[in-house]
């Protein structure tokens, strides 16, 4: 074995003193020798310790008395005892260009599969194992919220108008996985205009001014069964898996850049957010469509009632264009409950047989 | 003592033994973007293939590769932290933090258990992880020691904090001046303690008057957008026109937010390390409110055009401008500073395991 293989130079810190004396290793297999200007000691090679290597940097010697001997990587250095067992094979996967590529793949491979159908399929699963009782006390939090701060007032809809919808909604729920959890109850939201919402644990609330704009229960009724899809396919639960979870990985990969997560880490979890929620969106459209047909309405409605909507739009405010940005453009979800309601009617029974 | 040649490695500098004159200790940050992109990446795909238990070993690599790529007057510093103190911390930090989403979000009655909890732990924390971060930092074989108490720690915290809310605001310059001072006059290295004289009137002068500046600007971007609508906006159709200015009028407050930021991060941090002192060695910091927010935005854009991929790049930036900008001199010798057989690295390495070894910083 030559002589440079065994030798090495760096600095000695005894631990006790900032000051560093030049000093050098001479390694003969069971011992080492450290000499320098304040030292001349033999130590065994099996009480060393090791820094592993990162990058470029020093490399740090430590001596079973306490004190230390720093020097640049030499290859003998990878010979002494080390002090991680593992870190040494991270080490080695950092020097390469060709792992760093592999690993620029998996992270984007597996990042991409996981928000693309990792996820939401975790999530749905879940969601399926989770009984939606869970999900009550949210729901009731939430109308209780917003009936005192007056985003809601009592219905002014008339008993029969109101009966009349009632009674098609318990038809459309009848025999659905969920029928005992579901509520439905009527508000006055002069602020939010038309507009239904499925709450968490299976409350649906319809607007007085989604039932005025319609011009028949059957058009109402659409919207409810956009309304249960929400609930039935389980949204408010899988929406809080997929927000936690994109959040979490989002904050975690970017925490280097921690002072700019703000432009950073906010965009992606926003862009997941509102591809999350449109999905829904869809989902809930398609279920409400093969609710529809099954008893016997056609998803027509859907579509008028839609369109009538989109019309109202610019008189509205902010409010109403915020629910908008989540859900599909209004154009795409008419033409595909026509789509619907052509394809759905063929196979379907008639209105007239339905019940 | 005073007859070992004070050899320092990188730099030779000759031996001296009359009381010397101030040299400046030059910190240097040698790391580089390419190398520290490969230890970045292959660190995250690891992290993500365990499902992030790996990630306390990765900030290990990590600080390893900051620490040891960071000199000063030629001799890297060292990280000594290990692993699982960091995973026990990232899983506390992680439950903490899921319940805070969760009440923030969706159990609103779960906020204030959450709430009494974080109130009771911070000072802890704060304290624990400081301690953490100072003793598993060496320079030169000898460990840094914060020495701090919960209870000394809430004093700062809440007692301080009180006062800046019962003055409305006022006493948050001198609650941040007492923070930082607790901080820095805790922290020891070789059995001398640091010292703080910036004065809460320092930095009150500097919160007031970017507050003053920022606080007009922000007043004088609401009036030219009130104006410009009052002028377009003459019936409902308009209103279309007006989301886009609202765009406008968002990316606008993010501008002079990050500029805000930047000064005051700045202003703050030159006054902080300027008004140190370890011993015989004083810190001159020269940022500039210019140079960051230019390496703010180009970081920021740099990121988002390469979908994440620049952020190695951009943070082994920040860190060379960083100690480009911190400037050591020593005004007397190195031996002032005394290491104690607690203190030595071996020590601090043969302790790693117990229960209350806690890091919660990022």
């Amino acid at each position: 074995m030559s002589a440079a293989l065994n030798t090495l130079t760096g600095k000695f810190f005894d631990g006790r003193s900032p000051v560093a004396a030049p000093a050098t290793l001479i390694w003969s297999g069971s011992m080492v020798k450290v000499i320098g200007a304040t030292i001349a000691k033999d130590y065994p090679t099996s009480a060393l310790k090791v820094s592993p290597r990162i990058g470029n940097a020093e490399r740090f010697v430590a001596l079973p008395d306490g004190a230390q001997l720093q020097c640049k990587h030499h290859p003998l250095l990878d010979r002494l005892p080390q002090e991680g067992k593992t870190e040494g094979l991270v080490a080695w996967l950092e020097q390469r260009w060709q792992v760093a590529l592999l690993a620029v793949v998996i992270v984007f491979g597996g990042l991409g599969a996981g928000y693309f159908w990792g996820l939401p399929a975790a999530a749905e699963r879940i969601a399926a194992e989770v009984p939606i009782e869970y999900e009550r006390q949210l729901g009731d939090y939430a109308i209780n919220w917003l009936d005192e701060n007056e985003f809601f007032k009592a219905s002014e809809l008339n008993e029969e108008t109101r009966a009349v919808i009632a009674s098609g909604f318990a038809t459309l729920i009848r025999g659905l996985p969920m029928q005992a959890h579901y509520r439905l109850e009527f508000r006055d939201a002069p602020g939010l205009g038309p507009n239904a919402l499925a709450l968490p644990g299976g409350m649906i609330i319809v607007t007085d001014q989604m039932v005025n704009l319609s011009k028949s229960p059957e058009e109402v009724l659409a919207v409810l069964a956009h309304e249960i899809g929400h609930i039935e396919r389980r949204h408010a639960l899988r929406h809080i898996l997929h927000d936690s979870v994109t959040a979490t990985v989002a904050a975690t990969l970017t925490s280097d850049a921690s002072s700019l997560t703000l432009a950073v880490s906010g965009m992606p979890v926003l862009l997941a957010q509102m591809k999350y929620s449109r999905e829904f969106e869809t989902e809930a459209d398609d279920y409400g469509f093969a609710l529809l047909q099954r008893n016997g309405i056609s998803p027509e409605h859907f579509a008028t009632l839609m369109e009538r909507l989109a019309t109202q739009r610019p008189e509205r405010t902010a409010g109403a264009s915020s629910f908008l940005s989540t859900h599909p453009v209004t154009a795409q979800r008419v033409a595909r409950a026509r789509q619907a309601a052509d394809r759905l009617w063929i196979d379907s029974t008639p209105p007239s047989a339905a019940e | 003592m005073s007859a070992i040649p004070q050899s320092t490695g990188g730099t030779a500098s000759a031996p001296r033994r009359a009381a010397p004159e101030a040299r400046d200790l030059v910190l240097r940050f040698s790391g580089s973007g390419a190398e520290y992109f490969r230890i970045w990446i292959v660190n995250i795909c690891l992290s993500l293939l365990t499902l992030g238990i790996f990630s306390a070993w990765a900030k290990v690599r990590k600080k390893r590769y900051f620490y040891s790529h960071t000199t000063l007057d030629g001799t890297p510093f060292q990280y000594l932290g290990q692993p699982i103190p960091i995973l026990k911390g990232r899983i506390v930090a992680t439950i903490v933090f899921g319940a805070w989403y969760l009440g923030t979000h969706y159990f609103h009655k779960l906020l204030p258990i959450v709430a009494i909890l974080l109130i009771a732990l911070a000072p802890w924390v704060l304290v624990r992880s400081a301690a953490f971060n100072a003793r598993y930092s060496a320079y030169r074989n000898m460990t840094f020691e914060f020495k701090g108490t919960y209870w000394s720690a809430a004093k700062v915290l809440y007692g301080w904090g009180l006062l800046a809310l019962l003055t409305l605001g006022i006493g948050f310059s001198w609650w941040q001046q007492r923070i930082k001072q607790y901080m820095v006059t805790r922290t020891s290295y070789g059995g001398v303690n640091a010292e703080f004289a910036a004065t809460g009137g320092q930095f009150f002068r500097i919160y007031a008057l970017s507050g003053l500046i920022f606080g007009g600007v922000m007043v004088g971007l609401v009036v030219v957008l009130g104006i410009f609508v009052g002028a377009r906006v003459r019936s409902p159709e308009d209103l279309e026109s007006l989301s886009s200015m609202i765009i406008v009028f968002t990316v606008l407050v993010y501008v002079v937010y990050a500029i805000a930021f930047a000064y005051i991060q700045t202003r703050i941090g030159n006054l902080v390390w300027n008004s140190t002192q370890l011993g015989p060695i004083k810190f001159q910091s020269s940022l500039r409110a210019p140079d960051l927010i230019w390496l703010y935005v180009t970081n920021a854009l740099a990121i988002l055009i390469s979908a994440g991929l620049l952020i190695p790049w951009a943070v082994v930036r920040m860190h060379k401008y960083r100690a480009e900008h911190l400037t050591l001199s020593l005004d007397g010798f190195l031996e002032y500073f005394e290491g104690n057989p607690a203190s030595n690295v071996q020590a601090a390495g043969a302790e790693v395991g117990e229960f209350f070894d806690f890091d919660m910083s990022i």
